[in-house]
């Protein structure tokens, strides 16, 4: 939490300062490092998949889990998974606006 | 802090609380063992168990938030760090001459678990387990409400 705030407030900092973040990449330079950060997320997402997975099959399995632990990993991949989809429809609306652009 | 940290605390309580039944159903379970350990040669009753919460913040960064005179951390849920005997309360004695356990007298130890109070602690646990699952389902309809932002 501290360091977001602090990620946060520099940002704001040198936004009242003048500085201008965006324009010290170039657009290549821009794609690549959103299609790490894009990619960085939906393998989290995956991963808390990946756990809720492995502990269903553990209680399946009859291995010493708590049932609790094993709803509330389902549950955080389904948020996760929620908030993924909900990004992706934002994303293809905004393609969609642009695309419906009259030349 | 990530936005699943409410949801960890709340695991937090709930596997304490699954533990303190876990302690509870041992002690309704044991209520007439008079056999639960040999001391000096001789059985001992079962004695009821106990168990001791502690708030968990043993994470480093909430120390220091809290050294550095920021906002203190919300803490990380509960912890069991104790699971102990209660010595205070003496065994009941039973007259029961024909009991393998009877002493001279024809008295029997009988555990200091009382029942009342177990049945009590029993409540105490599954509304405490409750409880926590309405947070946590709370705290999802929150997360979901979240998303619908902008719809």
């Amino acid at each position: 939490m501290a360091i977001n705030a602090a990620n946060f407030s520099t940002a704001v900092q040198s936004l009242n300062s003048g500085k201008d973040i965006s324009n010290k990449q170039t657009p290549i330079e821009a794609q690549k490092s959103f299609a790490n950060t894009l990619k960085d997320a939906i393998n989290k997402v995956n991963d808390y998949q990946v756990q809720s997975d492995e502990l269903t099959n553990k209680l399946i399995k009859g291995d010493n889990v708590e049932l609790h632990d094993v709803m509330i990993a389902a549950q955080k991949a389904n948020i996760t998974l929620n908030a993924t989809v909900e990004i992706r429809n934002k994303v293809i609306e905004a393609y969609q606006e642009i695309m419906r652009m009259t030349v | 802090m990530s936005i699943f940290s409410s949801m960890n605390t709340t695991t937090s309580a709930l596997t304490a609380q699954r533990l303190r039944m876990d302690v509870i159903s041992s002690n309704i379970a044991n209520v007439d063992t008079t056999r639960a350990k040999q001391v000096n040669g001789e059985w001992e009753p079962y004695r009821r168990k106990s168990v001791t919460l502690t708030a968990n913040e043993g994470k480093f960064s909430s120390f220091l938030n809290k050294a550095m005179g920021k906002r203190e951390g919300v803490g990380n849920g509960v912890k069991v760090t104790k699971i102990q005997e209660d010595t205070e309360t003496p065994f009941k004695l039973v007259y029961d001459p024909t009991h393998p356990d009877a002493n001279e007298d024809g008295y029997v130890e009988m555990p200091n678990v009382d029942l009342l109070k177990e049945m009590v602690d029993l409540i105490s646990a599954s509304r405490s387990y409750e409880a926590n699952v309405t947070v946590l389902n709370a705290n999802k309809a929150m997360l979901m409400k979240a998303l619908e932002i902008g719809k």
